[in-house]
């Protein structure tokens, strides 16, 4: 199948070719889109040298938009299964190809990368977040599952694999802000299958966490209202077409 | 009928003073004089005018007619016509900013999308040029 992996990335020249060699490694047979979501450093520039297709955004637009660039691109190349990962190296592409598999056998329409393996826990074995981190996570968790009426244990996961139905609709409408959960209360409400399949994430290879406890608490009320707004828009797909 | 109301119902209507009225006429001139001026140095589309022109407009109506604002005033229970322009203009400001709030989601829309554009236009040149190039696709056009 026509495959194509995407990596957003902002100002990450130290990660991202290492990234984009175990990628190549783990899945050979899928073309690889850098999105270069306004870097300031040579994150394009090793990129390119790392053998990948880099689409470069004038100017930062944050990681929805950069997302949905690498939807559009599958969308209107003809990929029949499209990827995607982080650039900071927390994602093991060997990972990733775990999700396409899913994708491959028509199992799901969008499957979630998610690092928990015990859907009853805020922290697995190899990832111990901060109290606020843990807080944060378990208010998305409880308000995604109570939206979507489908249990989600790691709800802002940056790796998904997906097939062109999910690029039509991401590719139109994804939100620039808070595109992670929105995205997966969309995909629900529209009627797609949404799978989660566990996996294993390393630590942040370098830089820290934007997260304070003020932004934690700003950014779980953003999610929130968020959430609560979704909930009242429109459908696109009618029932009956599902 | 209670002491407050009744209270209330003595104390004299509160209307606009001559000299408010004056400064509030010459106000609003100037305000579309100004709008005016901005338009025909193409500092103002005019689409953005109406509003500001129908504004000053209504200012003018007001500095000229006090009985309207009463008249305003009465219907909205207010007794005091300077709140009764208050609350109108308040609520016109806030209808104003909302619209601007509305008008530039969608220009931030616009403005992704064209990044956007521009980024898969050039990703796009890459593939054909096959320097980074599609691997599978080639593959799959030659077999």
């Amino acid at each position: 199948m026509l495959t194509l992996v995407f990596i957003p990335a902002w100002n990450e020249e130290d990660s991202i070719a290492d990234v984009i060699a175990g990628v190549r490694a783990s899945i050979p047979e899928a073309d690889l889109l850098v999105i270069d979501d306004g870097s300031v450093d040579g994150t394009a520039a090793r990129a390119q040298e790392a053998g990948a297709l880099v689409a470069p955004l004038p100017f930062n637009q944050g990681l929805g938009a950069a997302l949905q660039t690498g939807y559009l691109y599958a969308l209107r190349e003809g990929y029949e299964a499209c990827a995607h990962l982080d650039a900071d190296g927390q994602h093991p592409p060997a990972e990733v190809a775990q999700l396409l598999e899913e994708i491959y056998a028509d199992r799901a329409d969008l499957v979630i990368g998610s690092r928990y393996r015990d859907p009853g826990k805020a922290e697995s074995d190899d990832y111990k977040p901060t109290i606020s981190r843990r807080i944060g996570i378990g208010v998305f968790r409880f308000f995604l599952t109570l939206a979507t009426r489908q249990r989600f244990t790691d709800t802002t996961s940056g790796m998904r694999a997906a097939n062109r139905r999910v690029m039509a609709m991401f590719s139109e409408r994804y939100s620039p802000d808070f595109a992670e959960i929105e995205s997966l209360q969309l995909a629900v409400r529209e009627g797609l299958r949404v799978e989660e399949v566990p996996v294993r994430m390393l630590e942040r290879a370098g830089g820290t966490s934007f997260l304070t406890p003020l932004r934690s608490a700003f950014f779980i009320f953003k999610g929130l209202i968020v959430l609560l707004v979704g909930q009242f828009r429109p459908r696109h797909i009618e029932a009956s077409e599902r | 009928m209670n002491a407050l109301t009744l209270a209330a119902n003595q104390s004299p209507k509160v209307h606009l003073t001559a000299q408010t009225r004056i400064i509030a006429a010459v106000l609003a001139l100037a305000f579309m004089a100004l709008v005016l001026e901005l338009i025909r140095r193409n500092r103002l589309q005019e689409r953005f005018s109406v509003v500001w022109f129908v504004a000053g407009l209504g200012m003018l109506l007001g500095a000229a007619f006090p009985g309207l604002l009463s008249l305003v005033a009465d219907a909205m229970g207010v007794r005091d016509t300077n709140v009764a322009l208050f609350s109108i203009v308040l609520l016109f400001l806030l209808g104003l900013a909302l619209n601007f709030s509305v008008t530039m989601s969608r220009q931030a829309a616009q403005i992704t999308r064209l990044a956007q554009e521009q980024a898969l236009e050039k990703a796009h040149e890459q593939a054909n040029s096959g320097e980074n190039g599609s691997q599978a696709k080639r593959e799959r056009l030659e077999s």
